[in-house]
């Protein structure tokens, strides 16, 4: 697989612009969901991929984790958003977000049980099968715990790679969220996880709300969260690092700030 | 670990709540956590209380991004309305739920001239006979009407010829 290498960004289209103003970017990342495969990419996508930029398709709405069998119709979707950015990898998530007929809306933890890794990796086989290309999948940030957890996060996520040969992408702001609200060593699960298998690694900001830390993609990246993202690399660099920007765009220079300081802590060539 | 049942008792008894299907299990938490049912059992209820509120500023975030002049004419309380209507109420995809929220104040006369304009601007451009199913894009040239606005749409483009009216 050649997949991302370098510090990229989430390719939204409010910050288009910007995106395309990065002379260094050799990679950004789009929501799969939001490319239609109907027509052709949207004009800002064409432009990046002419330039060379990788395109990596991040699914958000598959609901891997979900018990019922993942929709084989968002599966081809996500496999068309492959063929049509001509990526070399695509991502989803360890979450569902739908179940019995309703839409959570986002992305929910599963429970740690050996059941419900038997039901992601059937999911994760099932789309493996259809992808053109392979698939890195996404630890989430979750604000609860299901009440009957048999394994640790570790060992949870490393039985799952394990048994679908998939990728790793860790976010390294879900590491710090599920720490803080857990109240728990966040190097704890870096030291225990298979970091050689990360494709690359999200990084995003959040805020302190209700006495809970939320995982907002509309915030500054904070020192902690930075000061991780050094901790994950003097282990094991990832080959690449992305930010997630969602909403809440603050001025060009701030973007330009974080990702100057991204490449700074992961020791990757700057790409403003 | 289970120990071993004997033969003629069930393993499993399907009337008690703790043992039930991983289907089941998220189809409840789910259902607890957009459509107001009681929490699943064994859920501390404070972080699903915060899980819940989440999930409703994530979707207020994403209707006002369909439906910016509805959010902007609510302020400053549009995160208060949105969430005291959505509440309960299980996500139906951003741009409905701006038009079903829209419509409902509109009927108890709260809608703001904005949302008044923003709302004639979508029926003119979208179909949306009933709640339940997807608004659809028109094909023929049509209009919109709602508080005193009129928004037309020719071949796809829609025009606001006239704004609502403006509270004194």
């Amino acid at each position: 697989m050649t997949g991302p290498v370098g510090v990229g960004i989430g390719w939204r289209p409010e910050i288009a612009g910007f995106v395309a103003g990065l002379p260094g970017l050799r990679f950004v990342e789009v929501i799969a969901e939001s490319v239609p495969t109907a027509g052709p990419l949207p004009a800002g996508l064409t432009a990046l991929r002419e330039r060379g930029v990788a395109v990596v398709p991040h699914g958000v709405r598959l609901s891997l984790g979900g018990a019922e069998p993942v929709d084989p119709a968002r599966v081809a979707h996500l496999a068309a958003v492959a063929d049509l950015t001509g990526a070399a990898l695509v991502s989803e998530h360890i979450a569902f977000v739908r179940a019995g007929g309703l839409e959570a809306g986002h992305l929910l933890p599963l429970p740690r049980s050996r059941e419900a890794v038997t039901a992601v990796c059937a999911n994760v086989a099932r789309a493996q099968a259809e992808l053109p290309v392979p698939i890195a999948l996404e630890p989430i940030a979750a604000l609860f715990d299901w009440p009957d957890d048999e394994l640790d996060e570790a060992a949870f996520l490393t039985e799952i790679l394990d048994r679908t040969g998939a990728h790793l992408l860790l976010d390294v702001a879900n590491v710090y969220a599920n720490s803080r609200n857990r109240g728990t060593d966040p190097l704890d699960l870096l030291d225990r996880l298979p970091l050689e298998r990360v494709a690359y690694a999200h990084v995003a900001g959040g805020a302190e709300q209700d006495g809970y830390y939320h995982d907002t993609h509309t915030n500054p990246v904070s020192r902690p969260v930075l000061d991780l993202v050094g901790e994950l690399c003097a282990r094991h660099r990832p080959p690449a690092l992305l930010l997630e920007r969602d909403g809440n765009f603050p001025p060009a220079a701030t973007l330009h700030a974080e990702l100057d300081a991204l490449a700074a802590v992961g020791g990757l060539p700057g790409v403003t | 670990m289970t120990p071993a049942s004997p033969a003629n008792v069930p393993a499993t008894r399907p009337t008690d709540p703790r043992v039930t299907t991983l289907a089941a299990r998220q189809a409840a938490l789910v259902a607890a956590l957009v459509a107001d049912a009681p929490p699943p059992p064994g859920f501390a209820p404070e972080p699903l209380a915060a899980a819940r509120a989440a999930l409703l500023r994530k979707r207020a975030g994403e209707v006002a991004r369909y439906w910016p002049l509805l959010a902007t004419g609510l302020h400053p309380r549009w995160l208060e309305v949105f969430q005291h209507w959505a509440a309960g109420r299980p996500p139906a995809g951003a741009l409905r739920e701006g038009w079903d929220l829209a419509r409902y104040l509109h009927g108890a006369g709260e809608l703001p001239p904005l949302g008044a304009d923003e709302l004639a601007c979508w029926q003119a451009g979208y179909h949306y006979p009933e709640p339940g199913r997807p608004p659809r894009p028109r094909r023929l040239p049509s209009w919109g009407r709602v508080g005193g606005a009129i928004a037309i749409q020719v071949a796809g483009r829609v025009r606001l010829l006239r704004p609502a009216r403006r509270h004194p």
